[in-house]
């Protein structure tokens, strides 16, 4: 004899509208739903994360191209502030090129200046109309006259001509002005062609 | 559909029968949530709490009106449910008989709870509740039977302090029919020859088995309180029934301290197995 008891006789009153569950199967539609919602979850937040680092990226990137301009603008100025001085030195070097020939001259003024005698000014400017002309305006002081007549002497001996000298002659000082031409040394003659041979 | 079916799917409780299904086992119903098993009596009230584990709490008993105890320790317990969902064995006026020729067609056993008379006949008396147990190899039979005006009341007993019943059950049968099923559980062997005395807090069942076949019935409730007397009165003319070779199989809703003893002093010789256990009834109420 086999016997099964599993089933308990329940004497309650029954519920009119009960309802069966719903099949197992069917629990796949709310476990999928939770999954998709926490993979959601896991790509936003994956999202956010790369969201947040990008966009420190870009700050980085931003402040760094900030830095860089401030930088590109500083050697900017850097280069232009060297390229005047460059401009400046090659204008010293070519004024200083320019005026070697007048530097033998140059020296003979200093030269010729006494123990008591002090150049206040001295122009010397090429005639730009006549660039062999030399226009010379210095200013001398104290003991004028002798001054002027001993530059002008050492002058000569640099074979200047002075055309056209002004001077005037003020408290203790006296202005000078004056155009130098340089003297050529002199060219000999060209000999004279000799005549064609007759046929 | 409505917004409390779409929670009742993501909650995944549309999955598990409703909390009074009684074609649903008690796990099954309520897989996590603390319940309370009453056991009642004619001047005793008995409940055991069930935690979320599963695992039945400490028994507490009352013997006086249960319906005065019920009003008194109602908050207190319905305080260690959840939602208040019980259920009640009842151990007191219901009637266990050993009947013959009952109908056994399929479906049967459904048709008893809704048209009794359809499966009983003659048998059957108004305004009462059945329930039956069928002998496999014969034509007798098991019937319970209840007043329906009495389950009622039980019913309302226990709604009206906030209870919410979630199967009401007769403990004695109930342990009558595992103490069946544990037996007999083998076919083609030589049939088990035994006594099956079933005690569940007062009431007592007591019935012969020759071989396949069920002999005698007794079941009477308020047997017993304390004094085990009552029950060997009860059992002692018995002995003169029994075969020789018949043992004793006793089980009880909880283990009787001195009862396997008392038998062996009325009945003495026979071989007796106690399938008791501590809160065997409750295990039972929520295994099933």
């Amino acid at each position: 004899m086999q016997l099964d008891a599993r089933t308990i006789d329940d004497f309650k009153a029954d519920r009119k509208g009960i309802t069966p569950p719903l099949p197992t199967i069917l629990r796949l539609v709310p476990i999928l739903l939770y999954c998709s919602i926490a993979v959601t979850v896991l790509l936003v937040s994956l999202f956010l994360v790369q969201y947040r680092m990008a966009t420190q990226k870009r700050d980085g990137h931003l402040l760094q191209a900030k830095t860089l301009l401030g930088q590109k603008d500083a050697s900017r100025n850097d280069r232009s502030a060297l390229e005047i001085r460059i401009k400046k030195a090659t204008d010293v070097k070519s004024w200083v090129a320019g005026s070697r020939q007048l530097q033998p001259l140059i020296m003979e003024i200093t030269r010729s200046m006494a123990p008591k005698s002090t150049i206040m000014d001295l122009r010397l400017e090429r005639d730009a109309a006549s660039p062999a002309q030399l226009n010379l305006a210095p200013r001398l002081g104290p003991d004028t006259t002798n001054q002027l007549d001993t530059t002008l002497e050492r002058m000569a001996t640099q074979k200047y001509r002075v055309l056209s000298p002004e001077q005037q002659l003020g408290r203790g000082e006296l202005a000078y002005r004056a155009t130098l031409i340089r003297q050529e040394p002199d060219r000999q003659p060209e000999a004279p062609l000799p005549p064609a041979p007759k046929p | 559909m409505t917004g409390a079916d779409i929670k009742s799917v993501l909650n995944f409780s549309a999955f598990r029968p409703e909390p009074d299904d009684p074609s649903a086992g008690w796990r099954r119903r309520f897989p996590s949530s603390r319940t309370v098993f009453f056991g009642l009596g004619r001047n005793s009230l008995s409940w055991r709490v069930v935690g979320r584990n599963g695992k039945p709490g400490d028994p507490e008993i009352v013997r006086a009106d249960p319906k005065e105890t019920l009003a008194q320790s109602a908050v207190n317990i319905r305080e260690q449910t959840d939602e208040g969902w019980c259920s009640v064995s009842i151990n007191t006026r219901y009637v266990i008989s050993l009947e013959t020729n009952l109908s056994r067609r399929p479906g049967s056993e459904e048709l008893l709870k809704t048209n009794p008379r359809g499966v009983l006949g003659g048998r059957y008396e108004r305004g009462k509740l059945y329930a039956v147990t069928h002998n496999p190899e014969t034509n007798s039979s098991i019937l319970l039977s209840c007043d329906e005006e009495q389950i009622r009341k039980v019913e309302t007993m226990f709604r009206e302090p906030g209870f919410r019943l979630g199967r009401l059950c007769c403990g004695s049968y109930v342990l009558l029919r595992h103490a069946l099923s544990t037996t007999n559980t083998k076919t083609g062997e030589k049939p088990l020859s035994t006594f099956y005395v079933v005690c569940s807090e007062g009431a007592v069942c007591a019935l012969v088995q020759d071989q396949d076949r069920w002999l005698e019935l007794r079941s009477r409730t308020d047997v017993y309180d304390e004094d085990l007397t009552a029950i060997a009165d009860l059992l002692a003319p018995f002995q003169s029934r029994l075969s020789p070779e018949s043992g004793i199989t006793l089980v009880c809703d909880e283990p009787i301290a001195g009862l396997a003893e008392r038998l062996a002093t009325v009945l003495p010789n026979r071989p007796i197995q106690d399938l008791s256990t501590p809160g065997l009834l409750v295990t039972l109420l929520m295994n099933n």
